[in-house]
């Protein structure tokens, strides 16, 4: 019963009641909602989100932030995408994408955890970067050849209730990954230098190589965002991808990640990811228009950001007063009696 | 004075000629040490001395420039922690280095590839044997300084280190848990695990040192064993030889006929109770206490910091009671806090910014534009008058020692012009000679009329310093002496809750 | 007195300070050379300030964006209240019949009252800056499109047909060059020189920026500093927000959508420390220039299309990131230290 107890008190299930408080007010609003297709929409359309999150939710897990997955995830869709419309053979096409990932980490991970350049501004220079290689591979082009037997496997889905192959694969790997993450000895590490790098060095933990690796796992995971995401959108064009990584910021903040470091899950973040991307769903069947969508997302964000900010400040400051006036309570027995 | 130049086979660690320099700062100059399994080695130094700095470079947390490390006479690689963990030495940092988000279990454990069931046993084990109580599930920043000072201990504990090294380990722990922690190191000497044990604390070095070393200007100057000192010998080793005779400023007498300065009337808040005392015109009072008591506590609440809770405070007769720290601070009373770098220092601002920072709101520095020249003027007065040493007003204070940050600190509290000002803990952490500096300073305030509410763990400080003292003992006032009953053991008794005057 | 005394480590820090900003002016000159030899087409003046008066709403809100980075914190909503200003100038003088002028001063409030929210919030709430400025800019973009839907032109078209007083606050023409945008932002750059410089206010940002702390021991009131930058930042997007609607011509809810990344990289090429306490407006002023050259030469001179453009900026923010972490970094100091003791050593 305890461990129950533990399990509900944990953010991510505030992220996962909210997620179906979100439902169930939509569906009292408009029970056609509440069609096994609509839901399972929902999460469907999640899943290049949930990927994104989860690679974000390292980079900010360990400390750091990275803002170039957007455009890595551009980057990728965009080679793939076109790769494959000239016929290359898929593996060959994805090894590309995963390879331009590597290369992505790599130098996020150079620039930030050898180097030591600000995690934020760095980033968001290498995203500048690919947006431009972006444009200059695509000459400004859109892809949109692309075959339909790629586009195709995005919507196979498991009968009944509708869940896609993606989505379940996409879920799957989140589970591994938060599992890898708790349980292992070496996963552990990623929370602990994000919570004191420091700390970290002082137990043998090496925090540049720790973030180094972090920064692939999220680049990586960014460029098999980009491969899922040609195969859903069917069209890749050149500001594809923009914006992705505000959306998995927000995500991972959503799921309880802390942009401090050393706090949440990646389960969180996947929570929170499909929270972000059901939204405009959600509106639709609320009957409001789609010009609603970027103002309700940022009031949401704000709202849940506040109100967690407000309850642990409260929290700390209620511990430390507790702490101080049990010093002085009268009944306290005397400490340290002289022999 | 002995100095071991080669390896010696039986030596459980030996360091030679260690040279270490951060960028122009050459902090270790030809460090050179060894130690034997069961002794105990104290070393001694001021600040900067590079204590920290060796016990770094042991780890491997730091790269040495040039010198060898050895354990247990095989060379140890620069700069490799996991190494030096997996031969056994493990270091408790003066200043806990936990996981804020973990719990203190998983502080404790993480990093250890045994299976955590077996591990767990063990610390709980270890935790009974010496009568240390920590909920384990409790999340590290929810624990006091002294909590995670024990929980630090008990991760070197658990490593089985070979050679274990306590810097500074007792800065916050209270006299039980010293006493205990006395035991663990007696019990680990027998054991034949090699300790170095960093300390200010000359007592504390005598009472379980088998050896000491005196740690000057970046190498062992004196080392040997402890039978072959006296306290005194210490002290002698540790002042720097130019015998910079520096002038010890008499003490005036106090007028207690005037109204007093400050006044507290049952005042209570977070971490103390029911506090009344008087504050005279050109009075020192020490506060003594252990750490914890809530001197701190009500220091802070007095400056706004914090809920009052109950009673008043009047400054000159003024009602300052509950007021915020800015009209605390223009009603004219001031507090330098004791932790200097989170709450004191702007350190990468120039001495000129630091000093004039708590005056920013007067209409002498403008009325809209700061009033450079007033600011350069004020800021030569304090460094003339307090002999700091800069090498300009734009020196950055980060690169300042940490007296002479100090001093700065004190000159910015000084700057708002108050009636009485507070200082919790004014040299810790300074060398000797900036330390006389600090009790210079202090007793020309008072020759100038200025109150000063003197909190420090510091027995002899207080004994130096105050006219009168009182001593918190668990967020209560429970003693007030005379001058002529301030003694170490009125003081030391009273902190610890046994009430009863003894003249001297 | 220490008067003549300026030791070595003084000198340093003098050095570094202005050290950057000559930096800064060397690249300007070397960009002007580079660009004005391959194409003298560059070296015209009316078409180099069109071309700025592009970029320079992006300078004008990187000032104020300034303050706020030195407190320890960063704005990217400025971009969505940019878009916000200008939508609330359109619908209002055009479909809520207000007078152009009061028009402006609404949308000046509403942008005010933006910054005071989000400014509150990370301030009052806690709430970290880059997180509560990511939702601002979510909302204020979407209350930005909202309000174009109250109009009836439709949101992609935008509004036009300003009264030409209006217009003409920006599109006046001394001799062939119209230097409306680039006069305010020198105005805007000289005030807020001086207000950071020079003005107690000033000198509470940057102790804010260094240790938040010791400001509240020191009696500054920590959190109406930190919350008086975001609003100014707010005031910075709507006034780039006015000069863009004006000197364009056109209303739009989405304009400064893509202002964010280069509102951060002139902050940061400008020398300001993304953890606070240093930074300065001439350096922002000249790193705004340094882009804004870029954006006019490389397309004029080389041929690149505009839409390239992220690529060389963004190389140029992390390279100069990279530079600056090399010089800090432990490793490099050290061997330099080496280096130098080694060359004494040899001349001795």
């Amino acid at each position: 019963m305890n461990s129950l107890r533990t399990l509900l008190k944990k953010r991510e299930m505030t992220s996962f009641f909210f997620l179906i408080l979100l439902f169930a007010v939509v569906g009292c609003i408009n029970p056609a909602f509440l069609a096994v297709s609509n839901i399972a929409a929902c999460f469907n359309s999640s899943v290049v989100f949930v990927i994104i999150s989860v690679g974000m939710a390292f980079t900010i897990m360990v400390g750091e932030i990275d803002v170039s997955v957007g455009s890595c995830l551009g980057m990728t869709a965009v080679v793939v995408g076109s790769m494959i419309c000239n016929g290359a053979s898929w593996a060959v096409a994805f090894a590309v994408g995963i390879l331009i990932g590597i290369i992505v980490g790599c130098i996020n991970g150079f620039g930030v955890a050898i180097m030591k350049a600000p995690s934020l501004i760095f980033t968001l220079g290498v995203n500048g970067i690919l947006r431009g290689l972006m444009f200059i591979y695509t000459n400004g082009a859109d892809v949109n050849n692309i075959p339909k037997s790629f586009k195709d496997i995005s919507a196979k889905a498991l009968p009944g209730i509708k869940i896609t192959y993606y989505f379940i694969a996409a879920l799957i790997l989140t589970i591994i990954i938060h599992l890898l993450l708790t349980k292992t000895r070496k996963g552990r590490y990623v929370k602990a230098v994000g919570d004191n790098a420091d700390g970290a060095k002082l137990v043998g933990i090496d925090p540049v190589k720790t973030k180094f690796l972090s920064y692939i796992i999220c680049a990586v995971m960014a460029s098999i965002a980009g491969i899922l995401f040609c195969s859903r959108i069917g069209i890749v064009t050149t500001s594809s991808g923009n914006g992705y990584e505000m959306t998995a910021v927000a995500a991972c903040v959503l799921g309880g990640i802390s942009l401090t470091g050393g706090v949440g899950s990646v389960i969180g973040s996947a929570i929170g990811a499909v929270i972000m991307s059901s939204i405009s769903y959600l509106l639709v069947f609320m009957g409001f228009s789609s010009n609603y969508n970027d103002a309700i997302t940022g009031s949401i964000l704000i709202v849940i950001v506040v109100v967690d900010s407000v309850m642990q400040i409260r929290s700390r400051l209620k511990l430390r007063h507790e702490r101080l006036q049990a010093r002085t309570r009268d009944d306290m027995v005397t400490e340290g009696e002289n022999a | 004075m002995e100095n071991n130049n080669k390896p010696g086979a039986d030596n459980l660690l030996q360091v030679c000629d260690i040279y270490k320099s951060f960028g122009d700062n050459a902090v270790l100059k030809g460090m050179t040490l060894s130690l034997k399994a069961g002794e105990v080695l104290s070393l001694i130094g001021g600040n900067g001395a590079g204590k920290s700095t060796l016990m770094k470079i042991i780890m491997g947390i730091y790269t040495h420039d040039s010198g060898k490390v050895y354990v247990d006479g095989k060379e140890m690689t620069a700069g490799k922690t996991t190494e030096a963990l997996s031969s056994g030495v493990y270091m408790v940092p003066q200043e806990p280095l936990l996981f804020p988000n973990m719990s203190v279990e998983e502080n404790i454990l993480i990093g250890f590839t045994r299976p955590q069931a077996e591990l767990h046993k063990e610390l709980v084990d270890t935790m009974k044997s010496i009568g240390w109580n920590l909920e384990l599930n409790r999340k590290a920043n929810t624990l006091s300084i002294a909590e995670q000072q024990l929980v630090e201990l008990l991760r070197g504990l658990l490593r089985h280190a070979k050679i274990l090294i306590l810097d500074e380990p007792t800065s916050a722990l209270t006299f039980k848990e010293v006493e205990s922690l006395f035991k663990v190191i007696k019990d680990l000497k027998a054991q034949g695990i090699g300790i170095i044990y960093i300390t200010h604390r000359l007592d504390e070095v005598f009472e379980i040192s088998t050896d000491v070393g005196i740690m000057r200007d970046g190498r062992i100057t004196l080392m040997g064993k402890i039978e072959e000192f006296t306290k005194a010998a210490l002290v002698k080793g540790l002042l720097p030889d130019t015998t910079d005779q520096q002038e010890v400023v008499s003490k005036t007498d106090v007028d207690y006929t005037k109204a007093p300065v400050l006044e507290l009337q049952n005042f209570s808040g977070y971490g103390f109770k029911d506090i009344s005392l008087k504050v005279y015109p050109g009075e020192i009072l020490g506060v003594a206490g252990v750490v914890g008591a809530g001197r701190t506590e009500m220091a802070q609440t007095i400056f706004g910091m914090d809920k009052v809770l109950g009673g008043k405070v009047y400054l000159d007769g003024q009602d300052i009671t509950g007021l915020s720290t800015q009209k605390v601070m223009k009603a004219g009373l001031n507090y330098v806090s004791e932790d200097r770098h989170a709450d004191g220092i702007f350190k990468i601002s120039s001495v000129a910014y630091n000093i004039t920072s708590g005056i920013l709101g007067e209409s002498f520095m403008g009325k809209v534009f700061l009033d450079t020249k007033k600011e350069k003027e004020l800021t030569q007065q304090y460094i003339d008058d307090f002999r700091i040493k800069v090498t300009g007003q734009d020196q950055e204070l980060g690169s300042l020692s940490g007296g002479n940050q100090q001093k700065v600190v004190i000159g910015h509290a000084l700057a708002t012009g108050p009636k009485l000002i507070i200082l919790d803990e004014p040299t810790r952490g300074i060398d000797a000679g900036a330390r006389t500096d600090v009790y210079n300073i202090i007793k020309g305030l008072s020759k100038k009329g200025l109150a000063v509410l003197l909190i420090s763990s510091d027995m002899e400080e207080i004994i130096e310093l105050s006219d009168r003292a009182v001593t918190i003992h668990q967020g209560r006032l429970n003693c007030e002496f005379a001058r002529s009953e301030i003694n170490q053991e009125n003081l030391t008794s009273a902190s610890f809750g046994v009430v009863g005057k003894e003249k001297e | 007195m220490m008067s003549g005394n300026v030791s070595s480590e003084n000198k340093n820090k003098l050095k570094a300070k202005l050290n950057w900003n000559w930096f800064l002016i060397a690249v300007i000159l070397i960009e002007i050379l580079i660009f004005g030899v391959t194409n003298p087409k560059f070296l015209n003046v009316s078409s180099m300030f069109r071309s700025m008066n592009d970029f320079v709403p992006i300078g004008i809100i990187g000032i104020f964006v300034t303050l706020v980075m030195i407190t320890g914190g960063i704005d990217i909503q400025a971009g969505s209240i940019v878009g916000l200003t200008s939508i609330i100038i359109g619908v209002a003088w055009q479909d809520w019949g207000l007078n152009i002028w009061a028009a402006v001063a609404l949308a000046v409030v509403i942008a005010i009252l933006c910054g005071i929210l989000t400014g509150f919030f990370i301030a009052y709430c806690g709430v970290q800056a880059m997180v509560a400025t990511l939702g601002g800019s979510f909302l204020y973009a979407g209350l930005a499109l909202m309000v174009s839907t109250m109009s009836n032109t439709p949101s992609y078209m935008g509004i036009t047909n300003f009264p030409d007083a209006f217009r003409a606050m920006t599109k006046f023409k001394i001799g062939k060059i119209s230097p409306g945008p680039a006069i305010v932002f020198l105005i805007v750059a000289v005030i807020m020189g001086i207000v950071l410089h020079k003005t107690k206010y000033g000198r509470k940002i940057f102790l804010v920026g260094v240790n938040p702390n010791a400001g509240s021991f020191s009696g500054i009131n920590t959190k109406r500093v930190v919350l008086s930058t975001y609003v100014l930042s707010a005031i910075g997007a709507a006034i780039a927000g006015i000069v863009l609607t004006s000197y364009y011509n056109i209303a739009k809810s989405d304009l400064g959508s893509t202002f964010t990344m280069n509102i951060i990289t002139v902050v940061v090429l400008g020398g300001t420390l993304s953890t606070g306490g240093k930074g300065n407006v001439l350096g922002t002023v000249l790193a705004t220039i340094i882009i804004g050259l870029i954006k006019f030469g490389l397309p004029l001179c080389f041929g690149i299309n505009a839409q390239y453009l992220d690529a060389p900026i963004g190389i140029l923010l992390v390279v100069v990131l990279l530079g600056r972490a090399l010089m800090v970094h432990p490793a490099f100091v050290n061997y330099r230290a080496k280096c130098k003791s080694r060359r004494q050593k040899a001349a001795a």
